[in-house]
């Protein structure tokens, strides 16, 4: 009973993890209608930067997360006002490509920046776990939990209740009217994908913590990213957060009851289980 | 016509400068690889890389290699297959029949030697590979392939014996391995090894390739209370293990890992937490390994560290070991003929800084493992084949206890 | 027809067909890697060319079709042809039975569901003794590379024509009815969800079969070189860049860019990938129309087209 209750708190914790690496994908989707596919190699540059940050100027991870997304979402920005804007109202499947090609070009530039060596931002807290009964939390992992779900609500209310939310909202559903009021629609558009973007440079910092990191992690993390993103729903920020804990829950489940190899075969399965039974998600309104 | 003229003239001058830069010396004997230079293994591909080019540096100095009469010396030719098994057997066809190298060296990595020892049969030409301990390599009845490293099924062999001797002696084991082809050769051959020595297994999980999360295992391996784990896996896995270990404070009275603590950055990446993690090696830098080129291992070891940068560790050596099989063996048949380097490839017993390189029927070298053990930041070797070299720090103490 | 464009075919298949007895072993190499990819591009040609459905799982079928060949022959000793016939018939089963729930979908969300089919076949199939697991299988060694070759070329030939054979057929004008307006064409009559699934199974057949050539003339599989997403990517491109719903584009596309990838990786081999990535970016911003586009304006506009083309595109 012990084993499965630590494995539960397992899959939550994990959850909160992925929550973080997907609500940037999920954004950028479910605004402006750009599926990246360069989303992990974004998430692998923020886990460079803070391992950087922490190497060099003494930054501890946690602390010097704002420094990260906000450098971040620099590059987002540009990215989009340099890049993506030129292609994004030509046919789908040209944002698929070009996100790819973006996605192999940023690999391999950090391969010949940082080298293939894999790397771990260690402060001394890192490795802290934190007693509760029968059952161990690992400190980092509760932190990143934390940050979570503050970002998803802080996501929310930017989007719902602020003004740039709804302008950034109203441009991508009505591109026209929004020039007619005087919106630039490349600068919404990019200040969009910037967000997207610093989030995943968050997700960057906190995986680092966790987990080692190298220049190829990208595209295994973009493809987790996608998982949760659509298993929650793109409609709403909370859907990523449903997403994020039902994959870490569903694939810590899995590897406990069927085997270790079977981590996969479960996310990706539910994937293709929610795709055709109920595409807008879980926390989707089905149109 | 004066273009015509100009046209003539330039291609006389053309075929002058051709011959020119022709070398008018004997052909050097050119040694092929495909090996990771980037992608997910170049991390300890390049150890591959620097040794071959390290070795065949020496060997030149030396003089090269005495092939009827004349001193021939030794060319590389390497290509980076970016980790990908597929253009790594495309470019070992390239090597054979455009470039038309004499002789192959391996890649790392047991799926790739597995994969590209297929050419070295299919054209018949020696490859001796240092980066793919897999029994299945050598299962397949080929004649062209060689391979310096100790078979995968033995590696825990060392680690099964230690175990016996230490106190008190663990009373479960939990076995975790990768699912690819060096690491399930592992855990056939370990499962033997504990069988034999009558340990009782408690845990015997495969998990993916490139897994990122141990939570799972590691809170499985809490609950049923496993005193020693033996993990084999790849270097970045078994750095995710032991981070996660430590925030799950789970301690068992040991750990031993196929990769990772015999390499610098592996302990440097982990700080103290690398402490008390046992490790393999089937070779250690020390001055009993006399080598023809090198003086000895540990000359090698410092001489390598002044060039790369970086310490070297059994890829290295295995690396090294491979390029002087070569120069061995092609003295030894006196000529580049493939089959009859062969034959003295099969025949081959000299000492070199990597041990003994004597090949069995199958092509691959047989070595005994020495366990390591990370202490204080340094790694001590702690058994070997005659028993306790140094006392072992057993067992681990709790993570808030260290 | 045009009995001059037909004459011209043939003479290119001819010559085509005669390379391995004039070329280097290296140009046969390439060859052959350039036939199977301009294959799956004629085979993703069909369901995303034609009919407009995205995929992104054609992998999927490459690698369902190279297993089959590799188990007929590594498990079960049968010859080849076993094989290709056993690991087709995997490729459209699967075409068949996963089409029809995933078709339904559409744009984004059909291209995200075969990508995750696409996993989740790879995930499944490294789990399973048969397959190999995660090892993977080696085939028995076959020196011949001017057999798969022409057996290559042989398929691109077949798939080709099957494409020309849309054109003109039925068929292919529901599938373009489809993709223009799939609404209009249901209520013109049109039975959208067989023609979809045929589509699919169509392109999938051809991506088996290639997969099989290309599992026996390597030698040597596993999940993650059969089942390669890059596959995906790269076969769009390709198709993308000569022409999506041309009968040739698909073999433009796959010839030129195998050889600009070529000639980088026996080059500059570290930063080959890295150049590949930003030939595939600047293709996509200056020519979205592909190669045949680009023939058939630049004379009108010159290098304008470019900018014509970013501008048609842009914010």
């Amino acid at each position: 009973m012990d084993l499965l209750a630590q494995i539960l708190i397992n899959g939550i914790l994990l959850g909160g993890l992925y929550a973080i690496m997907a609500l940037g994908l999920a954004l950028v989707w479910g605004v402006l209608n750009i599926v990246n596919l360069s989303h992990g190699a974004f998430i692998m540059l923020g886990a460079y930067l803070s391992w950087y940050l922490y190497s060099w100027a003494g930054i501890d991870p946690f602390l010097g997360l704002p420094i990260t997304a906000v450098l971040m979402f620099c590059l987002g920005y540009a990215v989009q006002r340099g890049l993506l804007n030129f292609v994004v109202r030509g046919p789908m499947f040209n944002t698929l490509l070009i996100t790819f090609g973006l996605e192999v070009v940023l690999t391999y530039l950090a391969q010949l920046a940082f080298s293939a060596d894999f790397r771990t931002i260690n402060p001394s807290y890192a490795g802290n776990s934190i007693p509760f009964g029968p059952i161990v939390i690992p400190q980092a992992r509760l932190m990143a939990f934390g940050i979570a779900i503050l970002l998803t609500v802080a996501m929310w209310i930017f989007l719902l209740r602020t003004r740039l939310g709804r302008a950034i909202r109203a441009t991508a559903q009505n591109l026209v009217a929004a020039r007619l009021y005087g919106v630039d629609p490349r600068h919404l558009y990019a200040v969009t994908f910037g967000i997207g973007i610093g989030l995943a440079g968050v997700a960057g910092g906190l995986y680092g913590t966790v987990s080692q990191i190298n220049p190829y992690i990208g595209a295994t993390l973009t493809a987790k990213c996608f998982a949760i993103a659509i298993i929650g729903g793109l409609d709403s920020p909370l859907g990523v957060i449903v997403g994020g804990i039902v994959l870490g829950l569903i694939e810590s489940l899995a590897i406990l009851y069927v085997g270790a190899t079977f981590g996969d075969v479960a996310s990706f399965g539910v994937l293709v289980l929610v795709l055709i039974l109920r595409p807008s998600g879980l926390l989707g309104k089905t149109t | 016509m004066p273009s015509k003229a100009i046209s003539f003239s330039g291609l006389l001058a053309g075929v002058a400068l051709a011959l020119a830069i022709t070398p008018a010396s004997a052909k050097d004997i050119v040694l092929g690889a495909s090996v990771q230079l980037t992608g997910s293994s170049a991390n300890t591909g390049r150890y591959y890389k620097d040794a071959y080019e390290f070795a065949v540096e020496k060997i030149n100095e030396a003089g090269g290699v005495k092939v009827g009469g004349e001193q021939v010396k030794l060319a590389l030719k390497i290509y980076d297959n970016q980790s990908d098994v597929n253009l790594s057997v495309r470019q070992y066809t390239q090597l054979v029949s455009q470039d038309k190298v004499d002789f192959l060296l391996g890649p790392f990595a047991s799926n790739f030697a597995l994969a590209d020892s297929a050419i070295s049969e299919k054209y018949q030409i020696p490859m001796i590979q240092g980066g793919g301990a897999s029994d299945q390599i050598f299962s397949r009845n080929f004649k062209y392939i060689f391979g310096t490293l100790a078979p995968a099924s033995n590696y825990f062999g060392s680690t099964v014996e230690m175990l016996k001797g230490l106190d008190p002696a663990p009373q479960s084991v939990a076995l975790l391995y990768a699912d690819d082809a060096f690491d399930v050769s592992v855990a056939d051959g370990t499962r033997k090894l504990l069988d034999d020595a009558g340990l009782k297994t408690v845990m015997d999980e495969k998990y993916s390739s490139n897994a990122s999360d141990f939570n799972s295992l590691l809170s499985q391996i809490k609950s049923n209370g496993a005193e020693a784990v033996l993990v084999a896996g790849h270097e970045t896995e078994i750095l995710n293990f032991v981070r996660q270990a430590k925030s799950l404070a789970v301690a068992p009275k040991m750990y031993s890992f196929t990769v990772g603590v015999p390499s610098e950055d592996f302990r440097k990446a982990l700080g103290a937490d690398a402490d008390y993690a046992y490790g393999m090696t089937a070779w250690l830098p020390s001055a009993d390994n006399k080598d023809k080129w090198f003086g000895d291992a540990a000359q090698f070891a410092d001489a390598y560290k002044k060039k790369f940068g970086y310490d070297p560790d059994y890829h290295a050596a295995s690396g090294a070991a491979d390029v002087e099989a070569f120069a061995q063996a092609i003295e030894d048949a006196g000529g580049t003929d493939p089959a009859k380097v062969r034959d003295a490839i099969a025949k081959l017993s000299f000492d070199s800084l990597y041990g003994k390189i004597a090949f069995a029927e199958n092509g691959q070298i047989d070595l005994p493992q020495t366990v390591i053990q990370v202490q204080d930041g340094k790694v001590v070797d702690v058994y070997g084949a005659n028993g306790v070299i140094n006392k072992p720090k057993y067992p681990m103490p709790a993570w808030n206890a260290r | 027809m045009n009995g001059m464009r037909w004459i011209l075919a043939v003479i290119a298949v001819a010559v085509l067909a005669c390379v391995p007895w004039f070329g280097s072993d290296v140009v046969v190499q390439f060859g052959i890697s350039t036939l199977l990819l301009a294959v799956l591009a004629q085979g993703w040609n069909i369901i995303g060319g034609y009919a407009g459905y995205a995929s992104f799982g054609n992998s999927t079928f490459f690698g369902l079709g190279a297993y089959g060949v590799a188990i007929a022959m590594v498990q079960w000793n049968m010859p080849f042809w076993v094989g290709m016939v056993f690991g087709a018939v995997m490729a459209v089963a699967f075409a068949i039975l996963l089409g029809l729930p995933v078709l339904r979908l559409k744009g984004h969300y059909f291209a995200i569901a075969t990508l995750a089919l696409a996993q989740v076949v790879a995930a499944i199939v490294s789990n399973i003794p048969l397959f190999g697991e995660n090892i993977g299988l080696v085939l028995p060694p076959l020196n011949n590379d001017a057999m798969f070759y022409e057996m290559a070329l042989a398929l691109l030939v077949a798939a080709t024509l099957t494409v020309w054979w849309l054109t003109r057929s039925r068929f292919g004008f529901g599938l373009i009815a489809i993709r223009e307006n799939e609404e209009g064409a249901a209520v013109m009559g049109v039975n959208t969800t067989a023609y979809k699934v045929l589509a699919f199974a169509l392109s999938g057949l051809f991506s088996a079969l290639a997969g099989g050539i290309q599992a026996y003339w390597i030698t040597f599989l596993d999940p993650a070189s059969a089942f390669d997403i890059s596959l995906n990517v790269k076969m769009i491109i390709m198709t993308v860049f000569g022409g999506p719903g041309t009968v040739l584009g698909p073999i433009v596309g796959a010839f030129v860019l195998s050889a600009i990838s070529e000639v980088l990786s026996s080059e500059i081999t570290s930063v080959a990938s890295l150049f590949f990535g930003v030939v595939v970016v600047a293709a996509v911003v200056l020519m979205p129309r592909g190669l045949a586009d680009v023939v058939r304006r630049f004379r009108k506009s010159g290098w304008h087209y470019f900018a014509e083309n970013i501008r048609a595109h842009k914010l």
